[in-house]
């Protein structure tokens, strides 16, 4: 196709979008509505995501040894521990650290002095003398059951403990949220699809003498499809520029008005800067406004549009 | 230039509405086909257009054989023949210049050409100064004028025309043929399917009669027989 031909079909297709207000209108509001949709959830998605990975951060897996092991096996055990691609960071707390950290929990007091004053009769006898140990942190909670489960066959390890309730209430969050958000995002993209093959339709359907005035004259198939495929196009790309838009104004928004008013959860509730987030988003809506005003078109012009 | 062997279009009830017809034309002829309705005239028309394929036979139209024309094929050989109806076709939200200019831009005319050749196609049916005027405000003499430069702006080797008079009083019907007959001194092939017995009578050209499917009369230089 040559450009003025692209440019006669840019015309017509445009012409075609103004021309059935209504319909057009139906279907960018709910192409709006899907991309905005589409985006809050992303946003909420990879946010939650975020502090997920923050939270997880906190939660570690302690390894404790037999008795007896040496320190040479205690090294071999931690080099094993951090060549897995799991583990974010590996610290060794030996027997005195864990005794020292338990203390003033355990004579009941925050005052170290105290506890060490009380602590004088185990000086010689460290209650804990088995509890040396390795603390790990993991880069995704999800690993930490094979973890667990890898190291207790490791030899000169006695016991794993770890904490699945925080790591598994939070990922099971992520997911639900991720499966419901994309439940809905399917069924209004459906919609999208059948709002803008209606739309085409009735383009169609109005230009139908034209259109068989084109096919006498000898027009290609493609030349007589070409503007009703922009104007699905076009469709698509209005809306899912301008929810873009609204979300990154949106984000930003509401960025500054967490921080201004919780200032004190800024080190729970960091959020990814908008950037980051639109890097992806932008690309991504665009190409599925695009994709879905195609689909439209297509669909209709197949059905209706034997030329 | 139209080459018909045979030909047979047989729709799923009655009997044909084209039966063995044999029409040879050649380049530079002027044609009319005449006949009662039902003689099959539409379907002749459809059936050299690709509109419509074949029962039976073989058509060749401006060198092509239409029996074995792949459907990607069928806008070329249609660029070959310009048509014109007998209710017009205009485009009517847009004006004639317009409706000219789609005919160009369907082809893939440059806008150079189509700058050029626009006002010349309007000038050729005395239409120059209209341009600008859309189909409702033009009488019917002067639509059938318009649909006239449009058939004719892609310069094709045959006209087509299917009751161009049928919606005209007598002065722009004879205004139309008069153009007619001037695009085939030029050497355009015309075909002309009509039931004007006044103008078929005093043009003394090639006349072939349909009747319930066949070919009844071809005369070189006929007219309405009494009995049609």
């Amino acid at each position: 196709m040559k450009f003025n031909s692209f440019l006669y079909s840019l015309r017509q297709g445009l012409k075609n979008i103004l021309r059935n207000k209504f319909y057009s209108l139906a279907s960018l509001a709910t192409m709006v509505v899907c991309i905005f949709m589409f985006g809050i959830f992303t946003a909420i998605v990879v946010n939650v995501n975020h502090v997920v990975r923050e939270a997880e951060k906190g939660v570690a897996v302690v390894a404790y040894f037999d008795e007896g092991v040496t320190d040479d096996q205690i090294a071999k055990i931690g080099d094993f521990i951090r060549s897995r691609e799991e583990v974010e960071n590996v610290t060794f707390v030996s027997a005195e650290e864990a005794w020292q950290e338990f203390m003033p929990i355990y004579f009941g007091t925050e005052d170290p002095d105290m506890a060490e004053d009380l602590a004088q009769d185990f000086a010689k006898d460290n209650p804990l003398a088995n509890s040396a140990n390795y603390q790990i942190y993991l880069k995704d909670v999800s690993k930490q059951d094979q973890l667990v489960k890898d190291l207790s066959q490791v030899e000169g390890i006695r016991e794993v403990s770890s904490n699945n309730t925080v790591a598994d209430t939070l990922t099971n969050f992520n997911s639900l949220l991720g499966y419901l958000s994309i439940g809905i995002i399917v069924l209004l993209f459906a919609v999208a699809v059948f709002l803008i093959s209606n739309t085409v339709a009735v383009g169609i359907a109005v230009r139908k003498e034209e259109i068989g005035i084109m096919k006498l004259i000898g027009a290609t198939d493609f030349f007589i499809r070409a503007p009703f495929i922009i104007e699905g196009v076009v469709i698509g790309l209005i809306g899912s520029g301008v929810p873009l838009i609204i979300l990154y104004v949106l984000y930003q928004r509401m960025q500054t008005f967490v921080s201004d008013k919780f200032g004190m959860l800024t080190g729970i509730l960091s959020f990814i800067p908008a950037g980051e987030i639109f890097r992806y988003l932008v690309p991504v809506s665009l190409c599925i406004g695009v994709g879905i005003g195609f689909l439209g078109s297509m669909l209709t012009i197949r059905k209706h549009l034997k030329v | 230039m139209i080459h018909m062997d045979n030909v047979s279009k047989a729709y799923s009830t009655g009997n044909p509405a084209v039966n063995e017809i044999n029409l040879h034309i050649e380049k530079g002829e002027f044609v009319f086909i005449i006949g009662p309705s039902g003689a099959g005239k539409t379907t002749l028309f459809k059936l050299l257009l690709k509109e419509l394929e074949p029962t039976s036979g073989t058509i060749t139209v401006a060198g092509q054989e239409l029996n074995h024309m792949k459907r990607r094929q069928i806008p070329k050989f249609r660029r070959n023949i310009g048509v014109v109806f007998q209710d017009f076709r205009l485009l009517k939200d847009r004006n004639i210049y317009e409706n000219i200019a789609f005919a160009q831009r369907v082809v893939e005319t440059s806008p150079r050409r189509i700058r050029r050749e626009v006002p010349q196609a309007l000038s050729g049916v005395g239409l120059a100064e209209r341009y600008k005027a859309f189909p409702n405000e033009l009488s019917g003499g002067e639509q059938q004028r318009v649909a006239l430069a449009r058939a004719l702006v892609n310069k094709p080797q045959l006209i087509m025309a299917d009751e161009p008079t049928g919606n005209l009083d007598n002065q722009n019907a004879w205004e139309i043929m008069k153009m007619l007959e001037e695009i085939n001194e030029k050497g355009t092939t015309v075909l002309v399917v009509t039931h004007n017995r006044e103008i078929v009578d005093a043009m003394k050209k090639r006349v072939i009669t349909l009747e319930e499917g066949r070919i009844v009369s071809d005369e070189k230089e006929g007219g309405y027989t009494d009995e049609v």
